[in-house]
Order: C-alpha cells, then sequence, then structure tokens
C-alpha cells in the first residue's frame, strides 16, 4: 500500500510575488536545445555571439557554394543563358545579395582568423578585443566592396 | 549510445580546417579580386566569352582547381563540425564521414568537370 504524498506547503504571503521576480523574463529565457543551442544568439556573451556568427555565416557560405556551382552551370547552356543571367544578376536585389554574400565571407574568414590566431597560440587571448577590432575592419571592407558593386568602376 | 570523438581526432580536424581556412584567405581573396574587382560592369561580371578566355588561363585554371577543393575541404569539415553536435553514436560518426567524403568527391568532380568544358570552349 502506497503512502499518500505530502502536501505542498502553504508559501507565506510574498514568496510568489519574489519567486515570480526571479524568474527569468520573456522569451529570451527559452533557449534553444543542446546541440542547436548556438544558433540562438539572445543575451549571449561576446564569444557566443562570434562562435553562432562564425557557424551561421558558415552554413550560409555551404548552401552559397552549390548555389554558386549551379549558377555557372547556365555558362554550360551558351551566350545566351549566361546573358540571361547577367541581367538578373545586376539587378540592386541581387547586388545587395553579393554584399551580403561579402558580409559573409569577411565575418566568416576574419572570425576564423582570429580563431586560428588564438588556437594556435600566435597572439595572446584577448578574445573580445579581436573579435571588435576585427569586425571593425571588416566593416570597412564591407563598405568599400559595397561601392564598388553598386558603382560598377574599381 | 553516444560516443564522442578523441582528442587526437578533434585537434586533427581542428588543424585541418584552419589550414584549409587559412588557404582560403588567399585564395578566396584572389577569386573575388579576379572575378569581380578588375571587371568594370556593375557587378564587376565578365561576359561569355570573358569568362572562358579567363578559365582557360593555364594558371587561372590550376588556382581556381586548387580553390574549388580546399573550400570543398573546409565545408565539409565545417559540416562535420556542426553535426557531430548532435551527439552521434560511432556507427553514425562513420557513416557521416564516409558520407561527406563522397558528397565533397562528388563536388570537386563536378567543379572540374564545369572547369574543364567551359576552357575547352575558350
Amino acid at each position: 500500500m502506497g503512502r499518500a504524498p505530502a502536501p505542498t506547503p502553504e508559501r507565506e504571503p510574498g514568496v510568489e510575488e519574489i519567486l515570480r521576480a526571479r524568474a527569468p523574463q520573456g522569451p529570451v529565457s527559452k533557449k534553444l536545445p543542446g546541440p542547436v543551442a548556438w544558433f540562438d544568439v539572445r543575451s549571449r556573451s561576446t564569444g557566443h555571439l562570434a562562435f553562432s556568427m562564425n557557424r551561421i555565416t558558415g552554413l550560409g557560405l555551404v548552401f552559397y557554394l552549390y548555389l554558386h556551382l549551379a549558377v555557372l552551370s547556365t555558362l554550360l547552356g551558351g551566350e545566351d543563358a549566361w546573358n540571361g543571367f547577367l541581367e538578373l544578376a545586376t539587378t540592386p536585389l541581387f547586388l545587395g545579395l553579393d554584399v551580403l554574400l561579402v558580409f559573409g565571407l569577411l565575418a566568416h574568414g576574419l572570425n576564423g582568423t582570429r580563431l586560428s590566431l588564438i588556437g594556435s597560440g600566435f597572439v595572446p587571448n584577448h578574445q573580445k578585443a579581436l573579435f571588435w577590432s576585427f569586425m571593425a575592419f571588416g566593416a570597412i571592407l564591407l563598405v568599400y566592396t559595397a561601392v564598388h558593386v553598386f558603382g560598377g568602376e574599381g | 549510445m553516444s560516443v564522442s570523438t578523441g582528442p587526437s581526432t578533434r585537434s586533427r580536424s581542428w588543424r585541418w580546417t584552419a589550414i584549409t581556412g587559412v588557404s582560403l584567405l588567399v585564395l578566396v581573396t584572389i577569386h573575388m579580386v579576379a572575378h569581380h574587382f578588375v571587371v568594370d560592369e556593375v557587378g564587376g561580371l565578365r561576359t561569355y566569352q570573358h569568362v572562358l578566355d579567363y578559365i582557360a588561363t593555364p594558371a587561372i585554371f590550376v588556382i581556381e582547381g586548387i580553390f574549388l577543393v580546399v573550400v570543398t575541404a573546409h565545408a565539409m569539415l565545417g559540416l562535420r563540425s556542426v553535426v557531430l553536435d548532435f551527439g552521434l553514436s560511432e556507427m553514425w560518426r562513420r557513416r557521416l564521414e564516409r558520407a561527406l567524403v563522397v558528397l565533397g568527391i562528388v563536388t570537386v568532380a563536378y567543379g572540374f568537370v564545369l572547369i574543364g568544358v567551359l576552357a575547352s570552349r575558350a
């Protein structure tokens, strides 16, 4: 015969309010589960932001690798097929996607360089300072690229 | 049961990711500058004949071939590390690695066929 569960003690007045105030607020507290937790950058540290950005841009670049091969395959269709693609690729929307691609390359490349430098012991471990320095450098290159892509001259 | 990969496998894959990544910094820069920064058209895109002439240049063909191999290896190593976060068993880890090797070989082979055909048309 099982024993009856012990009754939950009645809380003192005001305890519920304190527990509610201590509980994490809003949707930020609901992080994504284990293996995909890196995808969720809300309220995370700079290190986590860098890691997530590296993975998100990396996955985007893998997608682009295959998209690029598919686009280049239009060359096999001859000059008319390629000219058709050029018309589409020089519209502002597609030029904007080119700039997005360069953003991905810069973010992934510069962050990867930072990780390689720290991981191999070539530079002291100042992760935060290195991250923001590299991102500032990347932002300058991105602006230059955007001006070039939309301006059409080097 | 989830089995983690040993430290030597992890450090080897990290080393190769770093080596291919650093090589890509050079190769992507060459690729982007040669394709998009030396052409005065909007978007820096070459005409059909320009693309064929460009890819048929022996030095460019070799550089683009190396770029294809290195970028594919880096992409497969990256995919592997993302999927391994799901805590695969030893058997599934091996299957994943074999699948990525096959995908990498198919990608590189298709890329070489593509640039080979284009170079032959110049």
